[in-house]
């Protein structure tokens, strides 16, 4: 039903509102209580019998107190890297080698309070690939190291680059066969190939970015790092990934929609003090992985997550663990997975990344 | 156990508020604490991680403000007034009972604590007592052996009038490596309470320097370049001559 705005008599958006013709403009209008406004404007219906002409609404999510920072913060430009996004997401179907539905992915990462607080971008950042043949699906977080004025371009090295090399690896090996190591390194010279080129162009002959060594070149952009490769081939509901992290970037396998199961010990866990140091590319340290195998099928999920998210999350068993449980037992709308990723809780202001993974039953 | 409760960032001023600190320095050490609640007030990121609290020493050592969130709306700021002699070994083994306390208590509740920073402020000598062994209780932590004090704080020493600079240098911790603390000392013949007035200045923009690095530095604070403190006012490093 197409109506024109004009016909029915809804004015400007700033006009008050119409004086009743009877009563005539001597009578105070009535206070509408804001609760009813809202609900109004949510419906798109200016009262009485009509039809709503549209729905919808966004209420913020938070679990428990979202804190002043989650209520105060204006967000600020990052001045001079206006190419990098605030908020990124994705939301995709796989199918498998026969063409049924195979997978549903929603991916998302959003800049956290503190760099929305500060003007500073955001410095997590995810991909995913297919490979050629459809036989496989690469998916990488990374989290760029905030002491890095670059570290966001790491980020994007390793999850693009990243995704890209074992893309192509697959098509010669097994994910079982996969040459971690070698794909860590080979990140490793294109984020040290990227720094030295940035540290060029931004210094100019100020420095002497081609006599910087590895650690001091990890100084200016370092990003951790999470893959994992799922197999599509089969036309099986249960799907086996492989996963490889460095540093604090985690997975878990959401079971059932309703238990966290952590696939690396979980960060600081009986650690007196808590500290945020973590491994990252473009240093590779010298024992790598082991990688983990995995099993998900219908009703669970795979769910990569930088520590903007998993650091709330903890060990699953808190109140972050029963909302995202609840709201990820099923692949929701894209946008809407991207306001549960953004979600306020006190204190937690780092940026978030999460990129979620539903195996579909086969039929 | 880890239920991602929050993230917090402890912070506690301790001061000397024996009889020498009487009149304008005590009038000066009590308003440190409301420009720390209004400089929070004005930044959302940090007054959701920031606790604070606050003891006094003299001739024995009190908790004049329980660690907690300076923005709660039911807190009243305490008055602090003067009491005795300048007992060092007092505040410090007070302060590790607090931290011990409070660190533990907090974990419990499923919130990550980052380590802690002391903000000490003495206007004299401390009294001839063992005050050495109550501060390596305080900072000693060996990690190869996890023998010691595992919250140990990150200790900032700052004197005015007659503090001696030689003993406060000593607590300067950590003293080297990475993280190495420093020690904020009045310049002689400046006028002391003005002087505890720019330690206040130094200690809020370290908190505000903290907040902004506090995501992935584990060392909880950021203390000012040397060249970057109010004037009255120097910044040492523990190998620094005084």
């Amino acid at each position: 039903m197409h109506r024109n705005v004009v016909e029915t008599g809804a004015g400007p958006v700033d006009d008050p509102v119409p004086v009743d013709p009877v009563i005539g403009a001597s009578v105070v209008r009535e206070q509408v209580p804001l609760a009813e406004l809202d609900a109004a404007v949510a419906s798109g219906s200016t009262g009485a019998a009509e039809e709503p002409r549209w729905r919808g609404g966004f209420t913020r999510f938070s679990v428990g107190d979202p804190g002043r920072a989650g209520q105060a913060v204006q967000p600020a430009p990052a001045l001079g890297w206006w190419d990098q996004r605030d908020t990124v997401l994705d939301g995709v179907l796989f199918t498998d080698g026969s063409g049924q539905r195979a997978l549903e992915l929603r991916a998302a990462s959003v800049r956290g309070l503190s760099h929305r607080y500060y003007g500073k971008v955001r410095q997590d950042e995810y991909a995913y690939r297919c490979t050629a043949d459809n036989g496989f699906l690469v998916a990488a977080v990374a989290d760029g190291v905030s002491a890095g004025r670059f570290s966001h371009h790491a980020a994007r090295v390793v999850t693009r680059q990243g995704c890209a090399l074992i893309a192509n690896w697959l098509r010669e090996v097994e994910p079982d066969d996969l040459p971690w190591v070698g794909v860590l390194e080979e990140l490793s010279a294109a984020v040290v190939d990227g720094g030295r080129r940035l540290l060029r162009q931004r210094e100019g002959s100020q420095l002497d970015a081609d006599g910087l060594d590895l650690h001091a070149i990890a100084g200016e952009l370092a990003a951790t790092a999470l893959f994992a490769v799922v197999d599509l081939r089969a036309d099986t509901s249960e799907r086996t990934a492989h996963l490889l992290a460095l540093g604090d970037t985690s997975a878990w396998v959401l079971r059932s929609g309703t238990t966290w199961e952590a696939l690396q010990p979980i960060k600081n866990d009986g650690a007196v003090i808590a500290t945020s140091a973590t491994s990252a590319l473009p240093v590779v340290p010298a024992e790598v992985g082991p990688p983990r195998r995995v099993t998900v099928g219908p009703g669970d999920a795979l769910v990569l997550v930088s520590d903007g998210i998993g650091d709330p999350l903890g060990d699953g068993t808190g109140d972050v663990g029963a909302f995202l449980a609840s709201v990820w037992r099923r692949p929701p709308a894209a946008l809407e997975f991207a306001a549960q990723v953004d979600f306020a809780r006190k204190s937690y202001d780092d940026d978030r990344t999460a990129v979620v993974l539903w195996p579909l039953a086969s039929r | 156990m880890n239920q991602g409760r929050g993230v917090l960032l402890p912070f506690y001023l301790v001061i000397d508020v024996s009889a020498s600190m009487s009149g304008d320095k005590l009038e000066s050490a009590n308003k440190i604490m409301p420009k720390v609640v209004d400089a929070l007030a004005l930044n959302p990121i940090l007054s959701d991680k920031v606790r604070f609290g606050l003891i006094d020493f003299g001739s024995d050592a009190r908790v004049q403000l329980p660690l907690c969130d300076v923005l709660d709306e039911n807190l009243t700021l305490p008055q602090l007034s003067v009491r005795g002699s300048t007992s060092y070994a007092k505040a410090f083994e007070l302060l590790r009972s607090e931290i011990a306390a409070n660190v533990q208590l907090l974990k419990a509740d499923g919130y990550a604590v980052h380590r802690p920073a002391v903000f000490f402020l003495s206007d004299g000598e401390p009294n001839a007592e063992d005050w050495q062994s109550a501060f390596r209780e305080l900072t000693v932590y060996d990690r190869a052996t996890k023998s010691g004090f595992a919250m140990y704080p990150n200790f900032v020493p700052c004197g005015v009038d007659g503090a001696n600079g030689t003993i406060l240098k000593t607590l300067i911790h950590p003293a080297t490596g990475s993280k190495q603390m420093q020690m904020y000392l009045m310049d002689k013949g400046e006028d002391a309470a003005k002087a505890i007035t720019a330690i206040a200045e130094i200690l809020i923009s370290s908190m505000l320097a903290s907040g902004q690095s506090a995501v992935h530095g584990d060392s909880g604070i950021i203390l000012p370049p040397k060249g970057d403190v109010p004037s009255g006012i120097s910044a040492y490093h523990a190998d620094d001559w005084v």
